[in-house]
Parts: C-alpha cells; sequence; structure tokens
C-alpha cells in the first residue's frame, strides 16, 4: 500500500499503525480510506441479506452476479472518476461520452465482427481525445473543471444528436458486434466475462495508483498541485493525462453497455455521472483531492448498486428510491466526509 | 465610526508624502471597471448577442424583433434568471448548489397544485384558484425552497461537508419528493396566475426582472450581502474581523432557495401547468448562466445581475441558432463551446483590465 | 538586564498558563504574559516560538488547549475575534485578513458601514469616511477605491494597521508588524503607537528587528520554544539572543569555510523578473550568497523566476558558465538547480503523504524501471536519509504533516539532497524551525559548500545571513542596493541597507 493517503495529522495520541509491520488486521482498518472500503463492503453485504429475505433468490449465485455485472458498469466509469477526483477535479462529461462512445461503437461497427476492432479503437480513441482536451482546457486555458467537463458534456451531446440525427441515422439502429456481445455476455469458469474485464480492470488501475511514478505524481498533485509543481512533478501532461483515462474508461463503459444491451439508445449515459462520483465519495475518496484508491470506488459501485437493487426488489417506487438514495449518501458523508474544524 | 471623530485629532509624526496623492489615482470608473469586469463583459456579451439576434431575426422573418418578442423572451428565461441568481448567491460563498434542478422540480410540482387550492381541497375548477389560494401557494412554494437552501446550508456548515457532496445528495432527495408531490405532469395554474407572472401579451416579467435586478442592488447594499462576498474572498479574514460566517453562508443557501423556489413558481406559471421533472436541467444551466454573467466559481467576485445577463446571453444562444436555422441536434454543441469561450475570454480580459500599478 | 518583579499595575490583558498543539507539536506550551494600560509591550524570540500563536489565542483567532486569558482582570473566553473586539481588543495578525477582492474602503468599513435611510450601504459615504479615515491616520497615500489585490504589499499591510488603529483599541496585538514596511511607513506605524500609548493603549507586538524594539518598548517578553522565559525593562541584544536560543551567539553559527576561488556556478546579466530588476550577480562554487532586505522586495520573485516556476523577462542566466534558458522546474532539476521554498506547508511538502513519498518526490525517475517504482530501493534511500539527517520520525510511512516543524523542514531539504543539485536556492529555510534544527540546518549549508556546492540563501533574519554568509547582496525594491563582505556582514549593516528608502538617502 504505497498511496498511504492518510487525512492531515492524526492526533499525537493515537499511534497510526500502518507501518509495513503491523499486524494484517491492524493494517487493513489503520487508515480511514481502508476502513471505509471496509464499511462499504460490510454494507454490500448487509444490503444482499436483506435483499433476500425481501425476495428469496436475490442473494443466490445469480442473482449476486446480476447485482455485481451492473456494478461492474458503474465500476468502469468510477475508474476514470477516480483518476480526477485524486487531483482535485472532476468529470462531468461522462454522460455524454459514454453515449457517443455507445452509438459510435454500432454505427462504425453496423453490427459486423470484422469490423469490432477497428470500431473498438475508434471508440477508446475517441474517449481518449475528449478526455484529453477536457484536460487541457482545465490545465492550459485555466477553466474550471466543472465548467470545463460540463461544456464537454454539451459539446458531446450536439455532436452526438447532431451527427447521428437524433439517432435517426441508419447505422443507429445496428447492434453491437456479436463479438462484443458475447464477450460481455460470456463466463469464464462461471464468471461472466464483464465481471473479469472489471477485474482486470482493478489490478490495472491499483497498480497504476499505487506502483507507479505516474500514480505517486496523481496523488502528490492532489495533495497540492503548487508544491508538486516545485518538486519537479508535470503537473500539465499529469493532469492532460488523467482526464484522458477519464475519457477512456468512459467510452470503455459505453462500449460495454452496447455489448451488454445490444443496442445503443439516447441518454443511456445519464445515470453514470451521479452514481460514479457518488462511488468514488463512499469509496473513501476525497473530493478534494489527494486521498482514496480505486479498490474504495469499485466497493463503493458495489454497495450503490446492490443498494438500488434492494429497492427495487421492494417495489419501491421511484421517488422512494431517489429519497433512500440521497439519504444514505448524506448519512455516509456525515459519518466520514467532514473536514477538520480550523481553530 | 463616530467613535474616531470624538477623539482628539491625531498627531501626525510625518509630513504628507508630497509625491502622487492624487495622481497617482485612477479614476473611480477604472476601479468599477477593474472591479466588475465580469459584469461588464456579461453586458457586453449580452449587447453582441441582442445584437446578433436582431440581425438573423431581421434576415429570417423580414423585421425587426419587437414587443411580442421581447415579452415571451422575458416570460421564457425568467426561470433561469431566478436559478442562475440562486446559484450566484451560493457560488458566491466559494461553494456550489447542484440541487437548483431538484428544489424547482419540487416548487414547481407544488405550485401546481397549491396555487389553485387543490392541494387543500379547495372547491371549484381546477386552475381557478382565488387570490387567496394564490397568495397562500405562492408563499408556501417560496418557504420550500427556503427550508430546502437550509437544509443544504446546515449540512455544509454545521456538518462540515463540501457543498458539491451535500447538494449532490440533496439532489436525489428533493427529486424524490417532487415526484411523490407531482407524480404526473398536471395540476393546473389559474390563468390569473400566469397573467401576473408570465403575461404572454403584456411585459409584466419585465417588471419582475427589474424588481429582481433592484433587489440585488439592495442586497449587495447590506450587512448580509457584503458579507456574503466577505466570506467567498477569504472565510478566515472575513472571520477576524466579525463576519458572522455561519449565519450568513447559512443565510446564502436559504436565499438561495427562495429564489430557487421563485424560479419554480414562475416556470409553473409559464407552463400553466406543473412537472416535477421539469427543473432537472436548471441544475447545470443556472451554473452556465452564473458563469457567463462572469461569477467565479472560486467565490467573492460576480454579481447577480451579471448572472441575470448570463441567463438571458444563454437564451438569446438559443434563439440565434433557431432563427439561424442551425440544426437544434447541434445546440448544446454551440452551447458548451460559447461557454469555454466565454470563460476563457472573461478570464483573459479581466486579467489584462486588473493589471497590477 | 533587569528583570522586573511583580506587576506594578492592573494587566490590561493576561493570559495564564496556555498551551496550545498542533497535530501532536506543543505551539505553545504554559506560557504566560500580561500588558498593561499605556505600555509598549514588544515579544520577542525566534520564528516558531510561539509568539504567534499567543497572539492569536489572546486576539481571539484561535482557542488555547489550557490555560486562562483576562481582560481588565476578568477571566473572558472568546468565542470569536469579534467578540474580542467588543472589549477593546484588536490584532494585526501576522498573515493578513484583507479580502482580496475588495476594495480598501470595503475592507476598512467592513461591520461599519455608514447607511442610508432606507437602511442600505451608502457606498459613496463609505468610501468618503474611508478616505477621512486614510487621512487622519497619515496613509492618505492608500487609494480607498483600489482593490486590495491591486496595491503593494507594503499598503496591504498599512491598510491593516490602520483599520485596527481606526477603532482606536484599549488594547491592541500587532504580528511582525513591519515585516513588509519600508523606513517611512515603520516611522508612520511608531508615530501611531506612541500615541496610542499615550493614550493609554496597551500595545504587544513582535518584531524581528532588534534596534525597533529598543527605540519603542517599554517593556520586553522573551519567548522560547512555547514558554516565556523573562520579561524585561532593559535587555540587551546579545543577552537577548542568548536567552531566545538557549545559547550564545557564537555558538549558534558554525565556522564558515573559507571563501571560494572565483569559479562561477550561477551567473545572471541584467536579469528582470516580474518585481526583478536587472539584477547581476555571480555565484561561486562552494559560496554562500546570501540576499538581505525586505518582505516583497524581489527575492521571493528572483529565486521562483530563477526555478522557472514563474516566468523571467529579460537579461540572461548562466549555468556553468553556459547560457541556459529555464522554463519550468523540470528544466532547472535538470540544470542541477534547487529550490527550498519558504512555506513548507503549501509550497513544499505534500502533508497528508508519507515521509517517504515527500523525500523521493523529486527522484522518482531515478527509482523506477518502466515507471514501476522500485519499493525496496526507494525504501533504502528514504531511511537512508532520514538517519542522515536524523528526523525525528515515528516511521517512514507515517503522514509527514505529524512531524514537527523543524523535522518537516529537514524532510524537504532532504529531498533536495537525494536529487544532488550544484546550485541551491534556499529562501528563509530556517523559518519557524527550533534552535537545535537550525544548527543542523547551518551545519549541513557549510557541508554543502564545502563539497563545492553553490548556495543562494535568503533569510528574513539579517543575524543569520550575516554568520552564514561569505557575501550579502541587500535587495530593494527589486535592484540590488547593496554589496555587503568582510567587516560589512553585519545585521545591523543588512538592515539598514534594506530599509534606507529613497526619502532617507
Amino acid at each position: 500500500m504505497a498511496s498511504s493517503a492518510e487525512p492531515v495529522m492524526p492526533g499525537p495520541e493515537t499511534p497510526v499503525p500502518t507501518g509495513q509491520d503491523a499486524p494484517l488486521l491492524l493494517r487493513l482498518l489503520g487508515s480511514p480510506t481502508r476502513r471505509r472500503i471496509l464499511y462499504a463492503l460490510l454494507a454490500s453485504i448487509v444490503l444482499f441479506a436483506i435483499g433476500q429475505a425481501v425476495r428469496p433468490g436475490f442473494a443466490s449465485p445469480s442473482g449476486i452476479r446480476a447485482v455485481l455485472t451492473i456494478a461492474s458498469f458503474v465500476g468502469l466509469v468510477a475508474a476514470g472518476q477516480t483518476f480526477v477526483i485524486l487531483i482535485g477535479g472532476i468529470d462531468l462529461s461522462v454522460p455524454w461520452v459514454l453515449n457517443g462512445a455507445s452509438i459510435l461503437m454500432v454505427t462504425s461497427s453496423l453490427g459486423s465482427n470484422a469490423r469490432a476492432i477497428p470500431a473498438l479503437l475508434l471508440t477508446l480513441g475517441m474517449g481518449t481525445l475528449v478526455g484529453m482536451l477536457n484536460g487541457a482546457g482545465i490545465v492550459l486555458l485555466g477553466v474550471p473543471a466543472v465548467v470545463m467537463t460540463l461544456a464537454m458534456n454539451g459539446i458531446m451531446e450536439g455532436l452526438t444528436l447532431g451527427f447521428s440525427g437524433g439517432m435517426t441515422c441508419a447505422a443507429c439502429g445496428s447492434y453491437a458486434p456479436p463479438v462484443v456481445q458475447a464477450a460481455v455476455h460470456d463466463s469464464l469458469f462461471g464468471i461472466p466475462t464483464a465481471l473479469l474485464l472489471w477485474l482486470v480492470v482493478i489490478v490495472l488501475v491499483s497498480v497504476v495508483l499505487s506502483m507507479t511514478t505516474f500514480g505517486r505524481r496523481t496523488y502528490a498533485i492532489g495533495n497540492s498541485p503548487r508544491a508538486s509543481f516545485l518538486a519537479g512533478v508535470d503537473v500539465t501532461t499529469c493532469t492532460i493525462g488523467l482526464y484522458a483515462l477519464s475519457g477512456l474508461f468512459s467510452a470503455l463503459a459505453g462500449i460495454v453497455l452496447v455489448g451488454y444491451g445490444g443496442q445503443a439508445a439516447l441518454g443511456m449515459g445519464d445515470p453514470y455521472l451521479f452514481q460514479s462520483i457518488a462511488a468514488v465519495v463512499i469509496g473513501g475518496a476525497s473530493i478534494l483531492g489527494g486521498r482514496g484508491n480505486y479498490i474504495g470506488s469499485a466497493a463503493g459501485a458495489i454497495s450503490l448498486v446492490t443498494l438500488v437493487s434492494v429497492l427495487m426488489a421492494m417495489n419501491m417506487p421511484e421517488y422512494g428510491r431517489s429519497i433512500i438514495y440521497g439519504v444514505i449518501i448524506l448519512v455516509l458523508l456525515l459519518l466520514y466526509g467532514r473536514e477538520d474544524a480550523e481553530r | 465610526m463616530p467613535k474616531l471623530s470624538s477623539r482628539p485629532p491625531c498627531v501626525i509624526e510625518l509630513p504628507p508624502e508630497p509625491r502622487a496623492v492624487s495622481d497617482n489615482r485612477r479614476p473611480r470608473w477604472v476601479h468599477r471597471l477593474a472591479q466588475e469586469a465580469g459584469l461588464f463583459l456579461a453586458a457586453t456579451m449580452l449587447g453582441i448577442a441582442v445584437i446578433l439576434y436582431c440581425v438573423v431575426f431581421l434576415i429570417a422573418q423580414r423585421h425587426l424583433p419587437g414587443g411580442f418578442e421581447l415579452t415571451s423572451t422575458v416570460n421564457s428565461t425568467l426561470p433561469l434568471v431566478l436559478a442562475a441568481v440562486a446559484q450566484t448567491l451560493v457560488v458566491l460563498t466559494r461553494g456550489i448548489d447542484l440541487s437548483v434542478g431538484g428544489v424547482i422540480d419540487l416548487t414547481n410540482g407544488l405550485a401546481a397544485i397549491t396555487l389553485d387550492g387543490s392541494a387543500w381541497g379547495h372547491a371549484g375548477q381546477p386552475g381557478t384558484g382565488s387570490i387567496g389560494t394564490m397568495i397562500l401557494g405562492s408563499l408556501l412554494v417560496l418557504a420550500v425552497g427556503g427550508v430546502c437552501g437550509l437544509i443544504n446550508g446546515l449540512l455544509v456548515t454545521l456538518g462540515r461537508l463540501q457543498p458539491i457532496l451535500v447538494t449532490l445528495a440533496t439532489l436525489s432527495i428533493f427529486q424524490g419528493i417532487a415526484i411523490r408531490v407531482l407524480p404526473q405532469p398536471g395540476g393546473a395554474v389559474p390563468q390569473g396566475y400566469t397573467n401576473l407572472l408570465a403575461n404572454p401579451n403584456w411585459p409584466t416579467s419585465v417588471l419582475w426582472l427589474v424588481a429582481l435586478a433592484v433587489m440585488w442592488w439592495m442586497f449587495r447594499r447590506t450587512r448580509f450581502g457584503v458579507g456574503v462576498y466577505a466570506i467567498g474572498n477569504d472565510a478566515a479574514g472575513a472571520a477576524a474581523i466579525g463576519v458572522p460566517v455561519a449565519s450568513v453562508r447559512i443565510l446564502a443557501y436559504v436565499l438561495g432557495g427562495v429564489c430557487s423556489g421563485a424560479a419554480g413558481l414562475f416556470l409553473a406559471a409559464t407552463a400553466t401547468a406543473g412537472d416535477a421533472t421539469a427543473g432537472n436541467t436548471y441544475t447545470l444551466t443556472s451554473i452556465v448562466a452564473a458563469v457567463l454573467g462572469g461569477v467565479s466559481l472560486f467565490g467573492g467576485r460576480g454579481s447577480g445581475i451579471g448572472a441575470i445577463f448570463g441567463a438571458f446571453v444563454s437564451s438569446m444562444i438559443v434563439n440565434i441558432l433557431f432563427f439561424a436555422h442551425i440544426d437544434p441536434l447541434y445546440q448544446s454543441f454551440y452551447e458548451g463551446v460559447f461557454l469555454i469561450a466565454a470563460v476563457v475570454l472573461v478570464g483573459g480580459i479581466g486579467h489584462l483590465l486588473r493589471r497590477r500599478y | 538586564m533587569a528583570e522586573l518583579d511583580g506587576v506594578q499595575a492592573e494587566p490590561a490583558i493576561e493570559g495564564r498558563g496556555l498551551s496550545r498543539s498542533y497535530g501532536g507539536v506543543h505551539a505553545l506550551n504554559d506560557a504566560s504574559m500580561s500588558a498593561v494600560a499605556g505600555e509598549v509591550h514588544a515579544l520577542v524570540g525566534e520564528n516558531g516560538a510561539g509568539k504567534s500563536t499567543l497572539i492569536k489565542i489572546l486576539g481571539g483567532r484561535t482557542r488555547a488547549d489550557t490555560g486562562t486569558v483576562s481582560v481588565g482582570g476578568r477571566e473572558v473566553k472568546f468565542a470569536g475575534p469579534d467578540a474580542a473586539h467588543r472589549l477593546g481588543v484588536w490584532t494585526v495578525f501576522q498573515e493578513l485578513t484583507l479580502l482580496p477582492w475588495m476594495s480598501v474602503a470595503e475592507n476598512l468599513m467592513i461591520g461599519r458601514e455608514p447607511r442610508s435611510r432606507l437602511g442600505l450601504i451608502d457606498r459613496r459615504g463609505m468610501e468618503r469616511r474611508a478616505e477621512d479615515t486614510l487621512a487622519a491616520l497619515g496613509a492618505e497615500h492608500i487609494d480607498p477605491l483600489a482593490l486590495v489585490e491591486d496595491i503593494p504589499l507594503s499598503q496591504r499591510q498599512t491598510v491593516e494597521i490602520v483599520r485596527a488603529i481606526s477603532y482606536e483599541p484599549d488594547i491592541l496585538f500587532l504580528d511582525e508588524p513591519t515585516s513588509s514596511l519600508v523606513e517611512r511607513e515603520v516611522v508612520w506605524l511608531f508615530g501611531q503607537i506612541r500615541r496610542l500609548r499615550d493614550r493609554g493603549t496597551a500595545l504587544v507586538f513582535t518584531s524581528h528587528r532588534w534596534n525597533e524594539i529598543r527605540d519603542i518598548a517599554d517593556r520586553i517578553t522573551v519567548f522560547r520554544s512555547g514558554r516565556n522565559v523573562g520579561t524585561f525593562k532593559e535587555l540587551p541584544e546579545d543577552d537577548a539572543v542568548t536567552l531566545m536560543t538557549g545559547r550564545r551567539l557564537e555558538a549558534l553559527y558554525p565556522q564558515r569555510p573559507p571563501p571560494p576561488p572565483a569559479v562561477p556556478a550561477l551567473a545572471l546579466k541584467s536579469y528582470n523578473a516580474r518585481g526583478v530588476r536587472d539584477v547581476s550577480l555571480e555565484l561561486r562554487k562552494g559560496e554562500i550568497l546570501g540576499l538581505g532586505g525586505l518582505a516583497g522586495h524581489g527575492h521571493r520573485e528572483l529565486f521562483f523566476s530563477l526555478f522557472g516556476a514563474e516566468k523571467m523577462i529579460a537579461g540572461t542566466v548562466e549555468v556553468g558558465g553556459k547560457a541556459v534558458r529555464i522554463r519550468n522546474p523540470r528544466e532547472a532539476m535538470r540544470h542541477g538547480i534547487a529550490l527550498v521554498p519558504e512555506d513548507r506547508k503549501t509550497e513544499g511538502l505534500l502533508l497528508a503523504m508519507s515521509v517517504r513519498d515527500n523525500a523521493t518526490l523529486a527522484v522518482l525517475r531515478r527509482l523506477a524501471r518502466f515507471s514501476i517504482l522500485r519499493h525496496v530501493r526507494e525504501r533504502q534511500l528514504a531511511q537512508g536519509l532520514i538517519d542522515r539527517l536524523r528526523v525525528r520520525t515515528p516511521g517512514l510511512s507515517n503522514p509527514v504533516g505529524a512531524l514537527s516543524g523543524g523535522n518537516q523542514q529537514k524532510v524537504l531539504l532532504g529531498r533536495w539532497l537525494l536529487a544532488e543539485p550544484n546550485i541551491f536556492l534556499l529562501y528563509d529555510v530556517t523559518r519557524g524551525v527550533d534552535v537545535a534544527t537550525k544548527h543542523e540546518i547551518y551545519e549541513l549549508i557549510m557541508r554543502l559548500a564545502k563539497e563545492g556546492r553553490a548556495i543562494m540563501l535568503y533569510s528574513s533574519d539579517a543575524e543569520e545571513l550575516a554568520h552564514l554568509s561569505h557575501r550579502v547582496l541587500v535587495m530593494r525594491e527589486g535592484r540590488i542596493a547593496a554589496e555587503l563582505s568582510g567587516a560589512e556582514l553585519d545585521a545591523e549593516i543588512i538592515v539598514s541597507a534594506a530599509v534606507r528608502d529613497r526619502i532617507a538617502t
């Protein structure tokens, strides 16, 4: 665990058992970030239990698999969101980058396996490029991240609607290439490939964040861009790279979603903005940057999606879900998202 | 400062500095320009937008826009204007309010069932409320908006949570309550009420607009208003000079909530009915309008008047695109491009205007 | 050295047994002090001795962990600065509290703006009132309509002082009020201080300039390591230094290596940056070149632009005899330049990150293979550094923010030692550091100089400059105003070269 992203200054009396030599359990509970991951996972288990009580079969292997698969979509978007939130940024362009990517995927592949690879590369390249533009606007033009990514969301919405003629184009109704659909739906050793993909992403992102120079610099920028700059960190390139990753993951989520659903639709990216941010925050990252990790976001995504699924299983009407959703996030924030009082 | 004058005159040990007492000073208007760079740029942008609008309108319609266009533009923009002012109040304290859309959803839905008294079993045709139900309904709606703001403010201040997270969560809550209040689009707003707030034939909405601007002007000249700006400048510095930071911040959220509530009322009046999801878009558009109006997302700089301009700039952009026969599907694209360009421009010109002595 | 016994008059304000710690570090430890009406009471002590914390507590800005504060003999608990204001206690804090994007007038009149009949603030009236206040207090050269952000640092400081004085306080704390004032403004301030004293105000101020303290203080209280160690009517400077640092003046500063031969490491010709005008200088290998002068006179800009963190406007920079262009810190590092900034909390360290992360941040590339960090090597490197510099930390993975100021500074210096630069730009690196660590840092500087590395050193402490440097350049208004060497290396001479403004010459 290299990031060692503790909150500022624990008190003198509380020894911080983060030393490499501390017992495993203590190390697991040592940092608040890690504690939150544990809470999030515990919450998911409790929720599955409630779900099982409400509707038997909810916590059956297939039920769990279904919930986790949906969580993986949120998790993919949350990967990108984690990267930018770690430097105190935010990516509001997720909905239409995702939606644009899904439509680009079907229209460029036209449902043929032969075109699947170029379409895949094109779509991922598009997401990355959009992310780079986000980063460049923020770090080179000095546009606040909220404004830049918000505007980019509009730009992507306009372009997507415009090019697809509002989803009336001939190619818009195409299906995702069968290989892509199969890749999402198939199972390997009884585990859906969508989940395996997520597992790979979890490992990769965690390695990048905790074991590479890039990851170290990301945390450094999140803690203090100024101090990092003065220590020779290339803040500009790093920032652009991080937003590019966010764009890439949004596009990837878009591809997986069309693979899952078969076809693209307008508005399919909308739920993922709120959920991705919520997952990252529930997973213990600080919205101000410098603290958190992707395991947390993944745990956040699982508990969030489980919560929604349980509420649906309880036949909770939409308004109730919406209210409970908000209240639970508030409660979690009040439990551990507070800033330290300065006085 | 009566205390100072009652004391004996100060002994000044040094002769007044010979150099540059008055010649070094810039004239008042230069200072105003420097301080309100964003506002002036927003006004300029609006001017350009209006001229462009007139040109494309003239080409498309063979005559210049007149009173009808003015009234309908103001009618349709007023909800956004109010939402932008609500957003500005919060942003000035170095916060952000993502729940604006949720509050408008809720208050809009509420307006549709209270203004005609149907919520408390008022007899008679739907949409024919009495003066009493209209006044009572309006006050209730505004109060609910204020309570929403109060919840946000308390969570931010006493809960010590980041505004962006608090309002993200309350957005979901308010949206949920809104759907509970008005599950289907509907309800009815009395015709008289629409005529009063957003009369299609007579520019009542312009009067409301002027009233809002005057209210902002007054707000800026209250201790509370100064406090809001002071917090956005530097909360610790404001506290050190005695600004009651917590209560000013809470009050700013409450007032923002009331403004969002008013936006919900005007939205209902314009649409003559309610829709518990009609407010959703206002979260983002209110931020856009405030930013176009020169309000700094880092707090402390900008004004509600600027936000009003910003709201009209965004609606002008839509109008221009419409009359320029640009495919409406591309509308968001141009809005996004304009937003970035405007922010870069405001930043760049503001920087030039405010070069140090 | 005449220590006082007992108090002659009822103290106007008194703090007793005050303690306060930040993140495990005691800023103030059972400290007491009092001030009586009609006196000017100087607090002296090194940076980090607790003076500022004491003033923050007595001024109502910070709460003490333990101890009591009483005003006029009555014990009080300040809920905030405004509670202190109501009792006539005003403070000019060291870090300015002016609101940057508001006008001078708004800043002066906030909370007491004149109002029209409607109850609204009368802005014209407020601006007139501000103008009158500035004029009445002898600061009419400041434009009340200007934005605070747009006026120079010395004027900002003046506005801050004017604001406090205009309330005609009964008790006034001034924390380093002269740190960015030029001589004329210092004279103005002392005139105001005397006037307030004569009408019965109790004034408490801190300063690093001994001649100021000698000129105006009626009593002097010495602080060391968060505690008051004595209050005096008369106190010769040498004794004060001994009291403040716990050791004799000579013992604090190690022997300087002999002046090196003239092999240039860094040369500037007609160098210009924002706030730096036409600076030409040569820094030799193995030389410790001191830069003196008041805060806000271009040192910071010189250091930061040399390091590529700010824009250079004109002139030439030669490193090791070759002309170079440095556009960002990475390029500076490639040319073997390191900058240790003044504010380690915001510009140096990543407080929430671990000691190891902070130590190796500047050499990450060297520690990585295919950008994967080599964990073991990183640990070894960091551990070696911690041992070498004797950093007191529970472990490498503890957040650096939990260490004491001195140990934090060692980690920051260590980061740059790992980078092995040839030129060190040290910007006020002993600020807020305890004496023992100071001594270690001085020895480190000497060692680096002996190894042949070039060191450019800015310090707000003239004594330090005088004792460490081979030569001292004094900067004023962005230019080099004086070069001092040999027998001129004396704190008094450095300060007087720094504050002499154009009118006085």
